[in-house]
């Protein structure tokens, strides 16, 4: 793919990504038949600081975990009153790497 | 994906463990299960509602005193909790000891059940009828 198009995606979705995991991104992206670029300029990605926010409202009901995804874990919270609130307060700060891994597998999954 | 494996054995040992150690506090603190032993309930504090899941340790608690008709009038997510809660490190101590994932399996295949929108809708609900119950009665 054309490096122009590779310099676009990283610019308009780095922000979704973790920081180390952008120069493998920016590499396979290049490497991706051009076929694929309608479906990579139209993902949905969680955005992460969204999900601090939900985190933050919500956390005690578990919405966050359920909203990106991890509805084993959005269960456990829910029905532990935010595994008693302290698992709660964690995930205020693991939510949004949590939320940038799922993204990463959003994209691997749609590469390969 | 060893490193997810372990992840998810690792995040529901500590669970338990934690509910256990809750528990035995609970249950050595309260002679009968008339009122809150402690309440740690974020939104019960904030906004004085309780949760859905408010008075779910009062459940487990008169589930263990044998008294299944008060637990199930406390919460009935009590009960659900404590049979995790039983389950979970006899399932964590067999596939460790016999080298399988059925756990994870079965947590994967859990997840994409509740997933699908003939029982996600129905679940939430009976946790939202749950919930109104839970403040109807004034946990």
């Amino acid at each position: 793919m054309e490096q122009s198009k590779v310099d676009m995606f990283i610019m308009s979705n780095g922000k979704f990504f973790e920081g180390h995991q952008l120069p493998a991104i920016r590499d396979s992206i290049a490497s991706l038949d051009d076929s694929k670029w309608s479906v990579l300029q139209t993902m949905q990605f969680k955005d992460p600081t969204t999900m601090l926010i939900v985190s933050l409202l919500g956390g005690t009901l578990g919405v966050d975990r359920f909203m990106i995804g991890d509805t084993g874990l959005g269960v456990g919270k829910l029905l532990t009153c935010g595994g008693f609130g302290i698992w709660a307060i964690i995930d205020w700060f693991m939510i949004q790497d949590a939320t940038r891994q799922k993204n990463m597998a959003l994209l691997q999954q749609v590469m390969y | 994906m060893p490193s997810h494996r372990n992840n998810i054995y690792l995040l529901l040992s500590v669970a338990c463990m934690a509910g256990y150690i809750w528990l035995y506090f609970a249950y050595a603190a309260t002679p009968d299960t008339s009122g809150p032993f402690a309440e740690v309930c974020i939104i019960k504090h904030a906004t004085n509602i309780p949760c859905p899941s408010c008075g779910a340790t009062r459940s487990a608690l008169a589930l263990l005193h044998g008294d299944f008709l008060d637990s199930l009038y406390w919460n009935p997510i009590g009960i659900l909790l404590l049979i995790i809660l039983l389950a979970t490190p006899a399932w964590v101590l067999y596939d460790l000891c016999a080298k399988k994932i059925t756990l994870q399996k079965f947590y994967f295949k859990t997840e994409s059940f509740l997933q699908q929108k003939s029982v996600a809708i129905p679940a939430i609900i009976l946790l939202v009828g749950n919930w109104f119950w839970n403040i109807y009665k004034g946990l």
